[in-house]
């Protein structure tokens, strides 16, 4: 299955795609749709549609294991978490008016916002909070929000409108975790087929793998808020079908533009795009205990293979940002590094570990929109250095079977986070999705001092250090942070750049709103 | 005659093959099903799955049961009506594709209704003025749309009615929760015109080949110099020579249809069976995937059938001898 150069265009691509969208590149300038009408003020009221991508039949209305991203846009519209990122990626409160440590940060407190209640009118209590922890962390069916609770020893009512949150080991950065959107506060009595939460939309109706409408939660406690009266949420499976629904006025908006159609899509008077930049990340991932990856000489000649700012202009068309091997891009401790292509250097590296000329496989998917192409740059790229990179392609699901963390040179994708976070997720060994076997003693060691330091800036200067040496010795190869680009229609108000990675204001349609 | 007539006898035939024809086809989907790389129970659970889900539901799918076994129960299951579990829905395949097969069906049938009189009318016409401009224009126009696939030329039409140069007809078909695809007439416009332009060609220029060689031949020469009317000669005495070859190229683009709804179905964002599929393949939705390829073949089979039924009825040589069409 080996093929070093793999054909970018099948043939259905080349028929349809350039045919058709050439020709609507081309025909954009002579049709001239009507003239646009601006969002204009916060206007109450409405109905706004959403194209979404992805889904199928197994959609869901769990709040604590969507998988897709209609799934997260659903749950990010019925369900709120006790803390909240905000479109700068800072914490604000949400259903918890503030959470708490306690000296030494082996427990949390939440205070519960006053006031706050379910689509249903019943206010939110403490137990109804407990319970929503006891649901994510069921031992027996265990949510996808329960990975990153992993510190989590018990949740339990501490007053009137408090929770307590105790702890294995001291966290200083358990509330970032409380901020995941799988993390949202559900009744205790809460039944996935009466789906009640407190975000700023009531369910109304869902079909799998179709559509999805909403209507106004009237007992929401942002001041103003939503301004919309419905909101649906329609799939799309295919790029072609989403935009030309946006194109023809089918739907008022749609997440991600294909980074090469952005152009195309930008050129109609009536749209608008909403670029973002975010802290998502798309690495190739070596496996520091197999052969050839065990040896560092040879991942920092991979490292220095890539050419970064080709591989951005490439693969994102220039909407994006070179990375430089860290992760964590909007942490506060990120160090921000550059990394050059050298490719006589890397040369040196490989002679200097017995292996001028490497031949390596790498495992490719179409997991995310540009890992396909990626990997193809990196191919083309390795030749410069007499490196064989042959791409063996797979289907999404074969990528994650049981072979996913197995595979010794493969790709990934993840959205935002801080690094502390990220680390515990995918650099540590009892991380649940250690890609790159990482297992280096003084990271390790440093890491876990950082996840239970208190003084913030002994911690600060823990996660420099630590970043430090993933930038030396690492197996994440991570080339760029590649932008959001989201559409709507001209007259879709409040849509804001958001870091998060989520698209379309991180799917907080409750900012939206839409003119007359 | 008698009551076993040699044409009974004909058909039945016709059908005991296809039944024998469409268990194969049950064999080779199951046997490809096998063969789909990739974990279903792990394609179901997604990147968060943790071992003990993926061993209870692969316990729940029936998967650690040998390959034969689960042939015979599905086999079974398909003749009693139950086309099995979608692992997806957690539900059943007849709940997930009942709406789905009706709004096909419906996609289907408009387009048969629409090309099929507009394509024969078409080519009768092109046969009676042969080797004139209008002729040679009609078989240039089809030529050309017969070497387009049909996702260009959807992607055309939308360019054309929905995006680019007139906003006028939807580009894809949203339905709301619970509504049927038929509330809203003006979405199954572009679907059902696509299919059409990708049928119409080739029965236009079947029509027109047979009814020309007919035109032609010494039967309709002898009626013409009887003095018969020229309309009668074309109804009465050409055009029935023609139904044999012209149902069985129908037949075959109405088969042709049931999958070519897979592309249309994914480019205009119908909810038919087409779309149900390509999901069900992303999802390794084994027991889906398994009904609607039985589904399309049996469609298949069944017009193929027809269309051998009616060829068989329109010509007078088999109708009567019986043992000549094999």
């Amino acid at each position: 299955m080996i093929s070093p150069t793999a054909a970018p265009f099948t043939r259905r691509r080349l028929l349809g795609g350039a045919a058709g969208l050439a020709a609507a590149a081309f025909l954009a300038g002579c049709g001239g749709p009507a003239a646009a009408r601006d969002a204009g003020p916060p206007r109450r009221g409405g109905v706004l549609r959403v194209g979404v991508t992805g889904g199928g039949a197994s959609d869901t209305l769990d709040p604590h294991s969507p998988a897709t991203n209609p799934d997260i846009a659903r749950t990010l519209s019925l369900y709120e978490p006790l803390l909240h990122w905000d479109d700068a990626y800072t914490l604000q409160p949400a259903v918890a008016e503030a959470v708490r440590p306690e000296p030494g940060a082996r427990a949390w407190t939440a205070t519960i916002r006053e006031g706050i209640v379910f689509h249903d009118g019943r206010p939110v209590t403490p137990d109804d909070v407990v319970a929503t922890f006891a649901r994510i962390t069921d031992p027996d069916d265990p949510k996808s929000g329960a990975s990153q609770l992993g510190v989590l020893d018990r949740v339990v009512v501490a007053g009137d409108r408090q929770v307590r949150f105790e702890l294995s080991e001291p966290s200083p950065v358990f509330d970032q975790y409380l901020a995941e959107y799988s993390c949202g506060i559900v009744p205790a009595d809460f039944d996935v087929s009466r789906p009640v939460g407190t975000g700023a939309f009531r369910f109304e109706a869902f079909s799998p793998g179709q559509q999805s409408a909403f209507v106004r939660h009237d007992g929401y406690w942002r001041p103003d808020e939503p301004h919309l009266d419905r909101l649906e949420l329609i799939n799309f499976a295919e790029d072609d079908a989403r935009i030309n629904a946006l194109l023809s006025g089918q739907v008022d908006a749609i997440d991600q533009v294909p980074l090469s159609l952005t152009e195309v899509v930008g050129s109609y008077e009536s749209v608008r795009l909403l670029t973002s930049e975010t802290g998502a990340w798309l690495p190739f991932t070596m496996r520091v205990d197999v052969a050839p990856f065990d040896d560092v000489r040879v991942r920092q000649a991979l490292r220095l293979i890539a050419g970064r700012d080709e591989m951005v202009n490439q693969v994102l068309s220039g909407l994006g940002a070179p990375a430089a091997d860290l992760y964590g891009r909007f942490d506060p401790q990120y160090l921000d590094p550059r990394r050059e292509q050298d490719i006589e250097r890397a040369r040196d590296l490989l002679s200097a570990a017995g292996k001028p000329n490497l031949s390596v496989e790498l495992v490719t998917s179409p997991i995310q929109a540009g890992t396909v192409e990626a990997a193809q740059v990196l191919a083309t790229q390795a030749r410069a250095a007499g490196v064989e990179i042959g791409l063996r392609r797979v289907d999404t699901s074969t990528f994650f079977s049981d072979q996913y963390l197995q595979w010794e040179f493969a790709q990934s994708f993840w959205n935002t986070r801080n690094y502390i976070p990220q680390a515990s997720q995918s650099s540590m060994p009892d991380a649940p999705f250690n890609e790159t076997h990482w297992d280096d003693a003084e990271y390790q060691a440093v890491i876990r001092r950082a996840r239970s330091e208190l003084d913030p800036a002994v911690r600060a200067q823990l996660v420099r250090q630590a970043q430090r040496i993933e930038f030396d010795r690492g197996g994440y190869l991570i080339w760029g942070w590649p932008d959001r680009v989201d559409a709507h229609q001209a007259y879709v108000g409040g849509l804001v750049p958001n870091r998060t990675g989520l698209s379309l204001s991180g799917y907080e349609f409750r900012k939206a709103w839409v003119a007359v | 005659m008698t009551s076993t007539s040699p044409l009974t006898r004909l058909i039945l035939k016709r059908l005991l093959v296809s039944v024998l024809v469409l268990l194969v086809v049950s064999l080779l989907i199951f046997g490809a099903t096998l063969l789909l790389p990739g974990d279903p129970a792990r394609a179901i659970l997604g990147q968060q799955a943790t071992p003990e889900r993926v061993a209870a539901l692969t316990e729940q799918l029936g998967l650690d049961r040998p390959a034969w076994e689960r042939y015979l129960s599905w086999l079974g299951g398909v003749l009693t009506g139950d086309l099995g579990f979608s692992a997806a829905t957690q539900g059943p395949v007849t709940e997930l594709l009942g709406g789905r097969i009706a709004a096909s069906a419906l996609l289907l049938v408009l387009t048969a209704v629409i090309s099929t009189p507009v394509a024969l009318a078409l080519g009768a016409w092109a046969a009676v003025r042969r080797g004139t401009r209008t002729d040679s224009a009609l078989s240039g126009i089809s030529l050309v749309l017969a070497a387009l696939p049909e996702f260009v030329i959807g992607v055309l039409l939308v360019v054309l009615f929905a995006t680019s140069v007139f906003q006028i007809l939807p580009s894809v078909t949203i339905a709301r929760p619970g509504e049927p695809v038929w509330a809203r007439p003006d979405q199954l416009v572009l679907p059902v015109i696509t299919l059409a332009l990708v049928v119409i060609p080739y029965v236009i220029r079947m029509t027109r080949a047979t009814l020309s060689e007919a035109l032609d031949a010494g039967f309709v020469e002898m009626a013409r110099l009887k003095g018969m009317p020229e309309r009668t000669v074309l109804l009465r005495h050409a055009v029935p020579h023609t139904i044999g070859p012209v149902a069985q190229v129908i037949a075959m683009q109405l088969a042709w249809l049931a999958g070519g709804v897979v592309v249309v179905e994914f480019l205009f964002r119908y909810p038919g069976i087409g779309q149900a599929l390509i999901d069900a393949v992303a999802n390794r939705d084994v027991q889906v995937v398994q009904a609607i390829t039985l589904i399309i073949a049996a469609f298949y089979v069944l017009v193929n059938l027809a269309a051998d039924v009616a060829g068989i009825l329109a010509d007078p040589r088999i109708r009567t001898s019986g043992g000549v069409a094999q």
